[in-house]
């Protein structure tokens, strides 16, 4: 296996796909951190970055899932590459490694953009200590999202040519997941639509905002870790990686 | 001589329309195999299906004494080169990158790389992006890639296709060559029966998805004395828009 993952990282020379991954996560944070805050929300803003980030995740994580999965599968598709591949290795192995490859640079920006997250609160002077065990809810409550929505990418793009598919049904999950945000009480549908999950695991609630006082007497709170949409997203992850896998090996090429 | 291939009854449909039908195809160890057949005979799908690339609907096949099968694939897969359709490569690599990676694969030792690379003649060019190599190389190091394990059997499909002629020839020399340096034996498929005359021992001609002969090239030739090869073929193929 680490032989075929260093092939991978072979063919990915020139083709610069952890700098495009960084650069997209580079851009999602310049977008989550304004150059100020307001007073009011920075004194509660450890927690308020939990309440706000699901939000930002659920547009550039699945954004990040196609670019990723398209650039590392095109340069299979291009020139016949996959039916090379497949007559000199198991078919299995091949999608297995580069689903891990491409996981790889995923968790990777992920956890970058965690430690960024982390650091930027200390920068910025966030109120009070850093609540870690929440933090640490969050890094597997957004992991397990992105590892959902690039699976889907990765049979997307592996099993079909034609690379548009994969962006369009991508772009039109990111849209419905992102709507899916704001509609709370569609809480069983949120869990089943991999890119809403990470609005169906945000686990902080805002509560006392309004119009003309904003976050004055405003405060986050832990409103309920939903482990059963955990549950489900992750029976989701393995029933997906299993039919693509069986209709990668099937597929004629 | 025994067979380093048998198929039985080799069958391929798509929604009902057979494009390979009930195909019994035997190539003998050690030898050059011609694959003949007028465009979309059945070469390329039936080649795909020794090669898995394509699941038959019907048939047998038996490589190197092993029927294929999911469990025996992978291990007969590796005693087989193959080039099918068009060379494979990743343009932004260069040659020798791309050799380092399907040697990887393969689990075959990096000085077979160079050995390659220099029966393709390519090994002064193995550091150009492969984006900007002319078809001939780029069917060289298709052909390079086929052989970098130094495989039992050899499975070329229109090698010679989009070549001009002396990059023909040279493709045609280096096929010829390779039974008697390397032990190989070579199923090379076209729709060209010039080339086939030229590098063939034995010949396989497919029409519409059926095997219409099958024996020695000299055995096609004798099949009417009074006839050219060219006419036996249409006889044989009852089209005359390949030729």
């Amino acid at each position: 296996m680490m032989k075929l993952l260093k092939c991978e990282f072979m063919k990915t020379r020139r083709r610069y796909v952890l700098l495009s991954a960084l650069a997209v996560t580079a851009v999602m944070l310049c977008w989550i951190y304004p150059d100020n805050y307001n007073e009011d929300f920075l004194r509660m803003a450890w927690m308020g970055s939990l309440y706000e980030l699901p939000l930002v995740n659920s547009i550039f994580m699945p954004l990040l899932s196609i670019i990723v999965a398209s650039r590392l599968c095109d340069i299979e598709h291009k020139n016949n590459m996959l039916r090379q591949l497949a007559v000199s290795e198991d078919r299995g192995r091949i999608y297995d490694v580069k689903l891990i490859y491409g996981l790889m640079i995923m968790l990777s920006c992920v956890f970058i953009s965690w430690i960024m997250t982390i650091a930027f609160g200390y920068y910025a002077g966030f109120g009070g200590a850093v609540p870690i065990k929440l933090y640490i809810l969050y890094l597997l409550f957004t992991l397990t999202p992105t590892v959902a929505v690039y699976i889907f990418q990765h049979i997307a793009s592996l099993c079909f040519k034609n690379q548009a598919a994969a962006f369009f049904s991508g772009v039109i999950g990111t849209f419905f997941g992102v709507c899916s945000m704001f509609l709370p009480q569609l809480s069983t549908l949120r869990s089943l639509f991999i890119w809403s999950c990470y609005g169906a695991l945000d686990f902080v609630g805002l509560f006392g905002w309004s119009k003309e006082n904003r976050y004055k007497f405003a405060h986050f709170e832990v409103v309920g870790i939903d482990w059963r949409s955990f549950a489900v997203l992750v029976f989701i992850c393995l029933a997906m990686y299993i039919a693509g896998r069986e209709f990668f090996k099937r597929k004629e090429l | 001589m025994k067979n380093i291939v048998k198929t039985k009854g080799l069958t391929k449909s798509y929604k009902g329309a057979c494009v390979v039908n009930d195909v019994d195809m035997n190539v003998r160890e050690g030898r050059i195999y011609g694959f003949l057949g007028p465009n979309g005979a059945g070469k390329t799908t039936t080649l795909k299906m020794l090669l898995s690339l394509v699941r038959p609907t019907a048939g047998e096949i038996e490589i190197m004494g092993q029927p294929l099968s999911a469990g025996t694939r992978i291990h007969i897969l590796r005693n087989i080169g193959s080039l099918i359709e068009s060379p494979s490569y990743y343009g932004h690599l260069t040659g020798e990158e791309n050799l380092r990676i399907l040697a990887a694969v393969l689990d075959v030792p990096k000085s077979n790389i160079e050995k390659v690379l220099q029966i393709v003649r390519l090994d002064k060019q193995q550091g150009k992006k492969t984006s900007a190599y002319s078809l001939g190389m780029k069917q060289r190091l298709g052909l390079a890639g086929a052989l970098l394990a130094f495989p039992k059997l050899l499975i070329l499909d229109e090698p010679t296709n989009g070549l001009d002629p002396s990059g023909i020839q040279e493709m045609r020399e280096l096929i010829k060559s390779f039974p008697g340096q390397y032990g190989m034996t070579v199923i090379v498929s076209s729709h060209l029966l010039s080339e086939i005359d030229r590098m063939a021992e034995d010949v396989g001609v497919i029409a519409n998805g059926k095997m219409m002969y099958q024996g020695s090239l000299e055995g096609l030739h004798s099949l009417d004395r009074t006839k050219s090869l060219e006419e036996i073929f249409i006889d044989l193929t009852g089209r005359d828009q390949s030729l």
